[in-house]
């Protein structure tokens, strides 16, 4: 019996995992996948687990997996980069209990900080299985699959949903949940599992790495024939001599743009990597001229190029590195307007549309009351008196390196503040140097800059914001947060004995007292060596959903008389309660929360 | 039938929980959804816009392609015309008066365009138009969350797509029983608000 239901794609994945009977889940926070391991819990029989980063959650993965469990590790695509080691050696290895990674890319880099291409990683670089799934249905449908295939060829497979399939919302049809779930046993095969340069005499004393490769280079003929049967790959016929190639999603906006145009063109419609090489040539055989539609970099484009060459087919393959736009998100219209340059009677085809207008950006910023407002703007008024620089880090405190703020000069990815700092304060640099980076982060992997921060002695004042949660992907627990994915009691790592244990010199301020947080900060940084401030405040927005209050609350108001518009609450602090009107500051009653804050800031004494 | 709909708002707004209704409504009339949204910083006052589509047949991406939205309801006034590109010539919009500017308008280094050119220019691309001040109204009822139910009542009694019963049973469904009262006198606020004259824009 199955029942049909209006689901989210990371929910409808997390069914299709839970109908294949996976039994150990986890992964890191990362927009657009996390929706999945929260989802998971529901599910009985499972071990769910908020891992402190993705090459963790790899790790877990893969121990369920050896245990003769289904497993799934889940990260979004800058997360693989971070499990790229593991599994550079997963793939020697291959699995037991079916595992599929799941690495969730977001093409336009909506909610990212680079834009990149999972499939490079884990098939080009990692010659892992990958499936591209076109819809959240077919991506429910792809990862039992891949349990199933994970199983026989031993391989670890690949679920790569954009964006828009983790975040897109369609109608789900949900098949029964497994009636019971394997017993857990381990098999010792050192031969795999233990991944070292051994001489294997069984194979005239070639070494292990060697031979595994060798395994690795062999399953992909096996993969092959699975591509060229599976259900996920397919021609659909149409007229003229130029075709249409769509891998994921980029099939799901060729469908919408025929349907706009109201024409049919050949189309090879294709969901995994490896490609189905035979039905490749037979669609390239039977046209002159191919368009690539495909998430994000020209991976498939160059694979067609390079069959064409071998198999000596005439055909002109244009992809996203010779002739479509190469970044950003691909779109129905994307697809219409590289149609019509090609195809000349697209060019009427594509509906009339105004233009777009330039209207001003909603820049992200801290929620109205959050504690890192007043954090930033004491560490900025701080480096504007002793020129101090500022790394940063992934996380809500990010929005300050934006204007009106602009407090931290870098931010790359999770962790990378800290060792940045080390080495500009080992050029010799006569600034104080502030690294400032979030507690889940911190976890994830800046502990790690944090210890070499001492060991090697540099002057560098850390700034932790210890918000007890992981806020900007909608607040996910880790080990701070004394709570675990299932909202369970756990250990809570105190991030102060920790620094403290590691050698550093540690300060806690309260970040809603702005006076006292900018003293310490001009303290911290004339001691030598490292330093630890830890700001400790829960994330505002989650406590105010939980009716928990962070701060005392005081009503203040704007005294006309005495704001002479100088604008440095905006500029300096930007409260979004706090609008500009006719010369004047005025605060939206709507939204403020009275935290006081600004009251703190107007050195007029302007509000009170 | 074939229906696309833009909403677009900031975040806080309710936009989600309005695509939603819409699409649960739309489901249990036996149709076809597919939809998304942006959500990336709906926690810190970003743009949020949600695409819903609703058909009796195939529905390719769940995106609503550029001038393909039947109608393109505005949240907030200025969201709506950052979507501008996406409606269909002949499509109708509806726009929430109350406006939320951003903090380079605070700045002094953008600036909010009038109202009246908010809505001239949205009339070069609809046939259509409705402007009420849903936030000021829910205000007025007490709470400014009531904001997404007025917009949904309001949007019903326009889009004949949407019968208003169906739309206020999916939203009641939704909602703790001891809210539906006040609810359902949102939703029939907006009913009545979009009806007035002064509504009509275009
Ligand atoms: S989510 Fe929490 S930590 Fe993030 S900006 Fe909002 S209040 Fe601050
Ligand atoms: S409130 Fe104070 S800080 Fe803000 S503009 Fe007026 S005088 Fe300046
Ligand atoms: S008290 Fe001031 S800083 Fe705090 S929320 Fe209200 S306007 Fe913003």
């Amino acid at each position: 019996m199955s029942e049909k239901k209006f689901l989210m794609g990371n929910h409808a994945i997390a069914r299709g995992a839970a109908e294949a009977g996976a039994t150990v889940v986890a992964g890191y926070p990362g927009t657009p996948a996390s929706e999945i391991v929260e989802d998971y819990v529901q599910y009985p029989g499972a071990y769910v687990e908020w891992a402190a980063n993705e090459k963790v959650a790899t790790e877990i993965a893969i121990g369920g997996s050896l245990c003769n469990q289904r497993s799934l590790a889940v990260m979004k695509h800058n997360g693989t980069n971070v499990a790229t080691d593991f599994i550079m050696h997963l793939n020697f290895t291959g699995v037991k209990g079916g595992m599929v990674l799941l690495s969730a890319d977001d093409p336009g880099a909506n909610s990212s900080q680079n834009e990149e291409d999972t499939r490079i990683l884990v098939h080009t670089y990692g010659h892992l299985p990958v499936f591209d799934p076109s819809t959240p249905a077919e991506a429910k449908a792809m990862i039992k699959d891949a349990y199933e295939l994970s199983e026989k060829t031993e391989l670890c497979f690949v679920l790569r949903p954009v964006m828009r399939i983790c975040h897109a919302r369609s109608i789900i049809e949900l098949e029964p949940l497994p009636d019971k779930l394997r017993e857990p046993s381990l098999e010792n095969d050192r031969s795999r599992y233990v991944m070292s340069a051994v001489a294997e005499p069984a194979y005239g004393g070639t070494l292990r790495p060697v031979i595994r490769h060798r395994w690795l280079n062999q399953k992909q003929e096996e993969l092959s024939a699975i591509m060229e049967e599976s259900p996920y790959n397919w021609i659909e016929e149409g007229e003229g001599e130029v075709g249409l190639v769509g891998c994921g999603i980029g099939y799901s906006y060729i469908k919408e743009a025929l349907e706009i145009a109201g024409k049919k063109l050949p189309i090879l419609k294709l969901g995994t990597l490896p490609l189905p090489r035979q039905k490749v040539i037979q669609f390239l055989r039977s046209v002159k001229k191919v368009l690539v539609y495909e998430e994000v970099e020209p991976v498939v484009a160059r694979m067609l190029r390079e069959i064409a060459y071998t198999e000596g087919i005439e055909v002109e393959v244009l992809g996203r590195d010779n002739f479509l736009p190469p970044e950003g998100e691909m779109s129905a219209t994307y697809v219409l307007k590289s149609l019509g340059q090609v195809v000349p009677s697209f060019k009427d085809d594509l509906p009339f549309a105004h233009e777009p207008i330039p209207v001003p950006t909603r820049i992200r910023s801290q929620c109205v009351g959050c504690p890192y407002r007043g954090m930033l703007h004491a560490l900025k008024t701080t480096i504007r008196k002793n020129k101090g620089i500022v790394t940063g880090d992934i996380g809500c405190h990010d929005a300050g390196s934006f204007a009106p703020m602009e407090v931290q000069s870098t931010i790359y990815c999770m962790g990378s503040s800290i060792p940045m700092a080390i080495g500009m304060a080992k050029t010799g640099i006569d600034r104080p140097i502030y690294a400032m980076i979030g507690d889940s982060t911190l976890f994830h992997n800046g502990i790690i800059g944090l210890l070499d921060a001492i060991y090697n002695q540099a002057n560098v004042t850390v700034i932790i914001n210890d918000n007890r949660t992981t806020a900007m992907t909608g607040f996910q627990p880790h080990p701070g947060s004394e709570v675990n994915v299932r909202g369970e009691e756990a250990p809570y790592m105190h991030i102060d004995k920790i620094a403290s244990a590691m050698g550093a010199k540690v300060y806690y301020i309260e970040p809603y007292d702005i006076e006292a947080t900018k003293n310490t900060f001009l303290e911290a940084a004339k001691e030598p060596g490292t330093k630890v401030v830890i700001a400790k405040a829960p994330c505002f927005l989650r406590s105010s959903r939980l009716g928990i209050k962070t701060f005392p609350e005081r009503v203040v108001k704007v005294d006309p008389e005495r704001c002479n518009g100088c604008k440095v609450c905006i500029n300096d602090f930007g409260c979004p309660a706090l609008i500009f009107k006719d010369g004047k500051v005025h605060i939206d009653e709507a939204t403020c929360v009275h935290c006081g804050l600004c009251a703190d800031v107007c050195k007029r004494g302007a509000i009170k | 039938m074939k229906l696309n709909l833009v909403i677009a708002g900031v975040g806080g707004q309710g936009n989600i929980f309005a695509s939603e209704v819409i699409a649960q409504y739309a489901m249990k009339k036996g149709y076809n959804v597919f939809g998304t949204e942006t959500i990336g910083a709906a926690q810190r006052g970003g743009s949020v816009v949600s695409h819903v589509r609703i058909a009796d047949g195939p529905i390719y991406s769940p995106l609503v392609p550029q001038g393909q939205a039947d109608y393109l309801v505005g949240f907030e006034p200025m969201e709506a015309l950052r979507y501008i590109n996406l409606t269909k010539p002949g499509a109708t919009f509806l726009i929430n008066r109350s406006q939320v500017p951003t903090i380079s308008i605070n700045m002094g280094l953008d600036r909010y365009p009038e109202e009246g050119e908010i809505i001239k220019t949205l009339s070069e691309a609809a046939s259509c138009g409705y402007a009420i001040d849903a936030t000021k109204a829910a205000a007025q009822m007490g709470n400014t969350i009531y904001t997404n139910v007025i917009l949904l009542g309001a949007l019903s009694k326009i889009c004949p797509q949407l019968e208003p019963e169906g739309i206020l049973e999916a939203i009641l469904g939704r909602l703790k029983p001891k809210t539906h009262e006040a609810n359902r006198r949102a939703f029939a606020l907006g009913q009545e608000l979009v009806s007035a004259p002064e509504a009509k824009v275009l």
